[in-house]
């Protein structure tokens, strides 16, 4: 049993040990680029969807070559509704409302909080700040291989980008 | 994964993986490729991906790839495949997010030995009078209406708003209309992203470059096209902007719920689609097609900023500066064509997501000045490497579905080339070997470095040999315009 697997189950039981969860994020959730020929793809993990979903935000944002805005997050606050057939079309769905913003309104959000339901719907409360310029175009995000997965710390998904 | 292990030797340039190879497979993959591309095709997902394609409803005849194939989404790049008109099947993954992705290639009679002190300020110009980059729009702002115009008429808009002359019109494909657009089936997100796009290069592997003819190898062709060697010519190479991708974007998610009401079962679901006869299949179609008249008109106003470019830099200074359109090919589109299939004149539609149609001498489709000596096609090479004009063949006609590459294929991931290749030592590079590049990031330029890249020549040898198409003439690139 890994070290991550093992932690996850000691905070499953003792959901008061917060503090392992904080020394934990960056194995909870994540991001990480895969190698493709010719597009960009994205392996995304994390303890449950609600942070699989945000985690998958994260790492199209770092593929369009934003990083965090120095500025913070304070100018819009922005609640969105989502429904979709399963899980894989709400990411799509998800990905595709944040990237809209982005490449039409020059809107960088942060996601400040999720809920991902057993129905296929979500609900995010986001922040979003005007940014200057991203140095990439993404064109669509994929349903190529598109399958959340259930592993033993949590979901994770691997994601194509047209660009 | 396949493995060439797996495939059928036809020829020195054809390869088969038959249909015994995977349960689900209703036609063959024909594989036009010589021996030492095929190595660069197994490093990747690129042959999974077309037998992933053959599961398609209404298939004919075989998926094809071609030799500059590699990985995509869904189809692999390089792919060409037919279905039935009209019970068989669309697929927008088939077709690709930038719809009408495509080329042209302007010929003038302006030497380079008369051009070459001017090449600085061309680059300068052209960068300058076409809009490029990420994000960046182009000179005009259009209504929802004029976008509306746009896709109904293609490059007919474009000549009306003094873009385009009839020569230009007749030597793009379909005109540069596409029949059946009707912006009824575009979203509303399509249509917005439609108004400040029109004229805009946009970035990644689009660019604006001008060639010398260094070399002629079919002298009738060539001088049908008015290609002269010694001479300057021009590529643009872009295609529908926000606007295809949105259309995409939105029937392939919209296509999801299509593929169970048809009881179709699909390998991936980037490859859904519908029956062409059906109410999602004709939505589809009306939409692409809008798609598709747009990035003509994108490529015809691109090419009218680059002629005031020419005219800025050269009016006064040189004899003769005036850009002639070669030609237009798609090479991300669906198209209803008849062919011969089995022995049968048969209506398909043929999907080409990186490829190149090609018809041959004789085609209906063609203005009279390419009937004699076939379509012009045209493949352009990596940044810094040859392009090729080549012509459509008879053998392409009965053996590709008229089809053909569309430029090197790339071997190396983005990442990769960024890694291993700095866009400054390269941009240098580039210099010494007469290159003028103008790009709008270091590393966008490693990561469309030549490395990252097949050999187009060996490209155009395995097409050539194929006898899918045959060369008319090499281009050296001198100036790119990248965004």
């Amino acid at each position: 049993m890994s070290l991550v697997t093992l932690l996850t189950k000691v905070l499953k039981k003792y959901p008061k040990l917060c503090i392992l969860k904080v020394m934990m994020n960056d194995k909870l959730a994540g991001f990480e680029e895969v190698s493709h020929t010719a597009d960009l793809e994205i392996k995304v993990w994390g303890e449950d969807l609600s942070s699989l979903f945000k985690a998958a935000a994260d790492g199209m944002f770092h593929l369009s070559g934003i990083e965090d805005s120095e500025e913070g997050f304070s100018a819009v606050k922005e609640t969105i509704s989502l429904d979709a057939m399963d899980n894989e079309g709400l990411l799509i769905l998800f990905l595709e409302e944040l990237l809209y913003r982005l490449t039409e309104d020059y809107m960088l959000f942060s996601v400040d909080k999720i809920s991902v339901s057993n129905e296929f719907s979500l609900k995010a409360k986001l922040r979003g700040t005007q940014i200057r310029s991203y140095q990439r175009d993404i064109k669509a995000v994929t349903y190529h291989r598109l399958n959340i997965r259930e592993t033993e710390n949590g979901y994770e998904v691997n994601i194509v980008f047209d660009i | 994964m396949v493995s060439t292990t797996d495939l059928i030797k036809i020829s020195d340039y054809e390869w088969e993986i038959p249909t015994s190879y995977r349960a689900d497979m209703r036609v063959p993959v024909r594989i036009f490729s010589s021996e030492i591309l095929l190595k660069d095709v197994a490093r990747d997902k690129s042959l999974e991906q077309a037998v992933n394609a053959c599961a398609l409803p209404g298939l004919v005849g075989s998926v094809m790839v071609m030799p500059d194939m590699h990985q995509g989404y869904g189809f692999p790049i390089g792919g060409v495949a037919a279905t039935r008109y009209p019970d068989g099947v669309i697929s927008p993954g088939g077709i690709g997010y930038d719809i009408n992705c495509g080329v042209r290639l302007l010929g003038s009679r302006l030497s380079y030995q008369e051009g070459k002190r001017h090449l600085g300020e061309l680059a300068n110009a052209l960068n300058q009078f076409c809009p490029s980059g990420v994000g960046t729009g182009g000179h005009h702002r259009l209504s929802t209406r004029e976008v509306e115009e746009v896709c109904c008429n293609g490059s007919r808009w474009a000549k009306e708003k003094g873009f385009a002359t009839d020569q230009d019109l007749r030597r793009t494909e379909d005109g540069g209309q596409l029949p059946g657009a009707d912006p009824q089936f575009l979203g509303p997100r399509a249509l917005k992203r439609g108004t400040e796009q029109v004229g805009s290069l946009g970035a990644g592997n689009h660019f604006i470059e001008i060639d010398l003819v260094s070399k002629i190898f079919d002298e009738e062709a060539a001088s049908s096209m008015g290609l002269n060697e010694g001479d300057l010519a021009l590529q643009i190479h872009c295609g529908s902007r926000g606007l295809g991708h949105q259309v995409c974007s939105d029937y392939v998610k919209s296509l999801q719920s299509a593929v169970n009401r048809y009881g179709i079962h699909l390998p991936d679901r980037e490859l859904v689609c519908a029956p062409m006869d059906s109410p999602e299949g004709e939505a589809y179609l009306a939409a692409m097609a809008c798609a598709a008249n747009y990035a003509f008109v994108n490529r015809q106003v691109l090419s009218h900023y680059a002629r005031e470019a020419f005219e800025s830099v050269l009016a006064g200074r040189v004899q003769d500066w005036h850009l002639h359109l070669v030609y237009d090919v798609a090479h991300n589109i669906g198209k209803i064509e008849t062919h011969q299939i089995d022995g049968m004149s048969m209506e398909v539609c043929v999907h080409r997501k990186g490829a190149t149609r090609a018809f041959g001498p004789g085609t209906k489709e063609l203005p009279s000045e390419y009937i004699k000596t076939g379509q012009p096609v045209l493949v352009p090479g990596s940044m810094g490497t040859s392009s090729w004009v080549l012509r459509g063949t008879s053998e392409a006609m009965g053996r590709s579905l008229g089809s053909c590459c569309h430029g090197a294929g790339r071997v190396m991931s983005r990442s990769q080339a960024k890694k291993t290749i700095w866009g400054e030592e390269l941009l240098k590079q580039l210099k010494r070997d007469g290159i003028q590049i103008q790009a709008g990031s270091m590393a966008g330029l490693a990561e469309e470095a030549p490395a990252a890249y097949k050999d187009v020549d060996a490209v155009i040898e395995a097409v050539t040999g194929a006898g899918i198409a045959a060369k008319v003439a090499q281009l050296k690139p001198l100036v790119v315009i990248k965004g």
